[in-house]
């Protein structure tokens, strides 16, 4: 029975056959395929690219080309399909980054190409530490894991906000897959322990920079770029126990560790382009996105506030809140973890989970600065108290990102059921532990509760009524003369954090607050390349008989060398 | 008793002392009867490995370096430092005694790479192989320390002078290789004349002081 060219197609990809296009290399081509780890991050990509071109970016080559891109490096069959896809990406989302501002384009532009040059020899080179050292760093830096993050609270920033959704929700999640695909399956047979305990250091890295970062930034965006820097350590600590213990045949231990970080993937996926795109809707309501100018927008805006209120609470991973399950599960995973190798490796993943305790605290409390500051209390500015609503795609945009949430928050069993296929396909012939935490049957008994209380309070309150000085949060009524109140009562963004600051920032950040990796990083790096660029410009100016003297000293090192290591 | 050795030794030793005192030598007039004492020198040794070797083409060799390098080349520096009024002209660009030094390291250097590298070969070649690699480095330092253009000339046919002592004392050496380097030499002196015109004309010099000003200031 002949099928019909469509329905083969589409039956190749499901299979997992690969499907050979037209055109790409010659005499090789390049070739698609679909197995369950891309479908899950297309699972992943997908809702954040309808999120973000319902919200603005429908007319945008570059955005399409940006998000066709991704989609192509996830369908990728071959090495070559998923560089053309990834470095496609890169271009397409520095002509992005570019619109917004120029001077993070040049550092990303710098960036992609240094993660190019990691990762093109690294596909092509059979299966070894070298090569996943290579896709470490090249994935890794474009996904921002420490220490190479420290271009994505500039870049991922810069662009519009639809962009910016897309980048910090879908561009550092290919990255992440290519990460997966690369140490799971394709170097998979010549894993070692070793590998996996880099990944845990650079995410636990990541996870306490990116969240202490992201409780100090003042930028709304910025801010929410730290938090993605914090995320994808997660992200890369569950991959990392999950490949330690994959190497060390605990595949129990590694399924419990995949889920946590795939879970966390999709919780990711959906509440930071929500944010990034209220942070959007922001900046074209007030003109800013500075935490320091904002105030009482959940007045102004109330629809947006609530769709942030829901976003931020995943980012601190509430209970209840997308967020949530993902966090518990790594937990688990890594107090498991904490029980297996040697001391030093438990002490090790004992410290890793008070790391991680510290920056969940330190997410909640960017969070709360975040909706305290921005939303709540008084205006700083007449633009925030003149604030009106979102417009209804950017909403729309936001509720359909917000709707998906629901299932992620309330259903992580459903979802990781689902999720089963890709966590045999990465640890085959594991069963992991059923998750021990229920938040539906949790979120019906706390509904019942309130609903008991509401009914036991309209049924027995007392029912006169007396009138009382409005209670205003602690602070007095504005006077006469400041309309929405003097900005200087209340507490500024950057006044909230100093508590931090000074007790944890200090020992961890560089001084003035820096990002330790571009003080102790990029600035040498920058420094060296000034200095090596001045000699060079040095030498090209020398005169003839400096040259002479060049040739004539090469000359001469090169026969001493050659005398005594002959006479020697 | 053999002379074959002793005397083709003395006047390798010869040449390498004209090349190390022209280190020593600040004025151009001195230079060139250095360099001409070097070649009227590396012809008669020439000559002596002709006959030691029995090889016809040497003799050969020995007149074009006695014709060209002895007589034709020394006659045209002095008569360029003759037309440029450089007879008193002084070099001052490095001291003296530190350029001796620096030369003294270089002959223990070529010493050093010559006598281990080429142990198996004969005891004859390997000694002055030794000389004329001294020799090639020291006019290879002179170009590099003096600033004055004809000192820097003097320096390059030192060097070359010390190639052909390595070609004589090699047996077997074909001689159209000593014949082109010979042309060669001659040809560039001649570029290199013209160019030593030109810089007068731009700079009333022959410094190099001139060049690397312009050099400085143009870019």
């Amino acid at each position: 029975m002949r099928l019909p060219a469509r329905r083969l197609v589409c039956y190749g990809l499901v299979v997992g056959n690969s499907f050979a296009l037209m055109f790409g290399l010659p005499g090789q081509g390049m070739h698609l395929r679909l197995d369950a780890l891309s479908v899950l991050f297309l699972c992943i990509l997908v809702p954040q690219i309808v999120a973000s071109a319902l919200a603005e970016r429908r007319g945008s080559i570059a955005f399409w080309v940006f998000a066709g891109a991704m989609v192509l490096t996830l369908l990728a069959g071959d090495a070559f399909t998923l560089i053309f896809g990834f470095e496609l990406m890169s271009a397409a989302s520095w002509l992005l980054v570019l619109r917004g501002d120029a001077r993070p384009a040049t550092l990303y532009a710098g960036m992609a190409m240094f993660s190019a040059a990691c990762l093109i020899p690294a596909v092509f080179l059979p299966a070894s530490s070298l090569a996943f050292m290579l896709v470490l760093l090249g994935a890794g830096a474009k996904a921002g894991l420490a220490p190479l993050h420290f271009w994505l609270p500039r870049a991922h920033p810069a662009p519009p906000a639809g962009v910016s959704a897309l980048m910090s929700g879908g561009m550092v999640k290919v990255s992440l897959y290519i990460l997966i695909r690369y140490g799971f399956i394709e170097f998979g047979a010549a894993a070692q322990p070793w590998w996996g305990s880099v990944l845990i250091v650079a995410g636990a890295a990541s996870v306490l920079i990116g969240a202490l970062r992201a409780m100090l930034e003042v930028e709304l965006k910025t801010m929410l770029a730290c938090s993605t820097v914090e995320h994808v350590g997660l992200i890369a600590v569950g991959l990392g126990i999950a490949l330690r213990a994959k190497a060390m045949g605990n595949l129990d231990l590694a399924s419990l560790a995949l889920q946590g970080a795939l879970l966390c993937a999709v919780a990711h996926g959906l509440f930071k382009p929500m944010l990034f795109l209220g942070a959007g809707a922001v900046k074209k309501a007030t003109g800013t996105t500075s935490l320091d100018w904002l105030g009482g927008l959940m007045r102004g805006m109330p629809r947006l506030g609530l769709l942030m209120l829901a976003g931020a609470a995943g980012m601190a991973a509430l209970p209840l809140g997308p967020g949530f399950a993902p966090e518990f599960l790594l937990l688990h995973a890594v107090i498991k973890a904490a029980a297996t190798g040697g001391i030093l490796a438990r002490i090790g993943f004992t410290a890793l989970l008070a790391g991680l305790g510290l920056s969940a605290a330190l997410a909640l409390g960017a969070v709360v600065r975040l909706i305290g500051i921005g939303f709540l209390g008084r205006p700083r500015s007449l633009h925030a108290a003149a604030a009106g609503d979102a417009n209804r795609a950017t909403l729309a945009g936001m509720g359909f990102l917000a709707a998906l949430c629901v299932p992620v928050a309330l259903l992580p069993g459903v979802v990781l059921g689902m999720m089963e296929p890709v966590i045999q396909l990465l640890a085959p012939n594991s069963a992991p532990a059923p998750l021990s935490y229920a938040p539906l049957s949790l979120f019906l008994l706390l509904a019942a509760a309130a609903a008991a209380a509401f009914f036991g309070l309209r049924r027995f309150a007392v029912r006169g009524t007396r009138e009382v000085p409005a209670w205003t949060c602690g602070f007095g009524s504005p006077p006469a003369w400041l309309p929405f109140g003097d900005p200087l009562t209340q507490p500024s963004a950057t006044g909230f954090a100093e508590p931090v600051r000074r007790a944890i920032a200090r020992g961890v950040l560089a001084p003035q607050g820096v990002d330790p990796a571009e003080a102790y990083l990029l600035f040498p790096l920058s420094q060296v390349s000034l200095r090596l660029t001045r000699v060079a410009e040095h030498i090209r100016r020398s005169t003839i008989r400096q040259r002479l003297a060049f040739v004539f000293v090469a000359l001469v090192m090169f026969l001493l060398a050659l005398g005594l290591s002959e006479g020697g | 008793m053999n002379l074959d050795y002793p005397l083709a030794h003395l006047m390798g030793g010869v040449i390498l002392m004209c090349a190390f005192s022209m280190l020593s030598q600040r004025r151009l007039a001195a230079m060139i009867t250095l360099y001409q004492v070097q070649a009227l020198t590396l012809s008669a040794a020439a000559f002596w490995q002709g006959f030691a070797q029995g090889a016809g083409d040497l003799y050969l060799t020995g007149l074009i370096t006695l014709v060209i390098k002895g007589i034709l080349l020394p006659m045209g520096m002095r008569q360029i430092v003759q037309r440029f009024n450089m007879v008193r002209a002084v070099e001052t660009a490095v001291p003296v005694g530190f350029s001796m030094i620096l030369g003294v390291g270089l002959i223990g250097i070529a010493v050093l790479v010559v006598l281990p590298t080429t142990v198996s070969a004969v005891s004859l070649t390997r000694e002055d192989l030794a000389i004329s690699l001294s020799v090639v480095l020291l006019g290879l330092l002179v170009m590099t320390l003096r600033r004055n253009a004809i000192a820097q000339v003097i320096g390059f046919l030192s060097t070359e002078n010390g190639l052909v002592l390595a070609a004589t004392g090699m047996p077997g050496m074909p001689f159209v290789a000593e014949l082109s380097v010979a042309l060669l030499v001659l040809l560039a002196f001649l570029v290199i004349g013209v160019f030593l015109f030109r810089i007068r004309e731009h700079f009333d010099t022959l410094d190099l002081v001139g060049i690397e000003e312009i050099e400085r200031r143009g870019r």
